[in-house]
């Protein structure tokens, strides 16, 4: 989801890739949690059956709900791309303003600003990280000494 | 999905002789005649990384999204059948709700009839429909690198076990129902990916 990415598809196709991989995440990621969770929860005797009543139910639930998470950003994102025709960290920003706000439709104005507001800055914080990561990795060129500099000897 | 899932290696094709003798005569149009041109060893040395770029080699694997690998597969097949299923899933919902509107009742609260049935039935399919599609690129994906090629058969038996590993806790005859099912729907899929590829006039890569 970086925007510095050129290995990616163009804009249109990258929104099924990123709404299929996030669908996968969280379908694999609920496999486990809900696994653990429905293993825990159940009386002794009868764990693994829990376990797999709770992976039955639950593991495309999270699946759904990372994917549509996933495909609203992208989504959102390119669109941003689209309109500013530039590609930062505000682009990421405003797509995940964008997708707290639209997961958020159905609660009313006051969870849409809210959601919005959170996912906002949780993407901001996601980029911001990653902009300093990128910082530290990137080694700044040193200018060679300019040939003016010292006076030439003969 | 770099990031998330790693990279795999790539795996070399056994060469023989003559096959090496062909590849130095043709024009040096991808990367690996590139390399072999230049007498690199890409195994070994990594001189840049644009060998993530170049599409899947494995033999009939060429489908209608250009894909890079298996998690490209993963992503698109598993992203399109979700996101189709959802989209079909709140129509019939929408489509349905119709029916349940109380005679005389406020716009909110048809609205939100509407919503509710959307929201009922599309979530509840699409999702469905995603687990058995990440399922089947699954064991798709893991065939085709068992057989190192991709035919219908493989469609056809990632197809059969998916609908027996979704219905793996009913017992056996719901099994068999659902692994048919699935079976039926491989098929469907890839009579409709010949049909598409066959008429591809500009592409290539077309199946037999």
């Amino acid at each position: 989801m970086s925007s510095t990415d050129h290995s990616r598809e163009p804009c249109p196709l990258v929104i099924v890739n990123d709404l299929g991989g996030a669908f996968v995440m969280g379908g694999l990621g609920g496999v486990i949690w809900h696994g653990i969770k429905g293993f825990r929860n159940s009386p002794s005797g009868e764990r693994l059956a829990g376990a797999k009543l709770s992976i039955k139910t639950r593991a495309p639930v999270s699946g759904g709900n990372f994917g549509m998470w996933g495909g609203l950003f992208s989504g959102f994102d390119c669109a941003v791309k689209g309109v500013r025709k530039r590609e930062d960290i505000w682009n990421g920003i405003i797509a995940g303003f964008f997708t707290g706000g639209t997961l958020a439709i159905r609660g009313g104005w006051r969870s849409i600003r809210n959601g919005a507001i959170t996912c906002g800055i949780l993407i901001g914080c996601i980029e911001g990280v990653g902009l300093l990561i990128q910082r530290a990795n990137t080694q700044v060129p040193v200018a060679p000494a300019m040939p003016g500099d010292q006076p030439l000897t003969a | 999905m770099s990031w998330l899932l790693g990279s795999s290696p790539s795996t070399a094709p056994a060469a023989s002789p003559i096959a090496q003798q062909q590849k130095q005569h043709t024009t040096a149009n991808t990367v690996d005649s590139l390399y072999d041109a230049a007498g690199v060893d890409d195994e070994s040395i990594d001189i840049l990384d644009i060998q993530e770029d170049k599409l899947s080699s494995i033999e009939g694997s060429q489908s209608i999204i250009p894909s890079r690998d298996w998690r490209d597969d993963l992503c698109y097949g598993t992203g399109s059948v979700y996101g189709l299923s959802l989209v079909a899933g709140s129509t019939y919902g929408f489509l349905e709700s119709f029916g349940k509107i109380q005679p005389g009742a406020s716009f909110k609260l048809q609205l939100n009839t509407i919503l509710n049935n959307v929201t009922k039935r599309g979530p509840f399919i699409g999702n469905h429909a995603g687990i058995l599609a990440m399922n089947y690129n699954f064991i798709n994906c893991g065939l085709d690198y068992y057989r190192n090629k991709h035919d219908d058969y493989n469609s056809l038996a990632a197809g059969a076990l998916t609908g027996a590993l979704f219905k793996c806790t009913k017992g056996a005859k719901p099994m068999l129902y659902a692994s048919g099912l699935c079976t039926v729907g491989a098929g469907v899929w890839c009579g409709f990916k010949r049909v598409y590829l066959s008429t591809d006039e500009t592409g290539n890569k077309k199946l037999d």
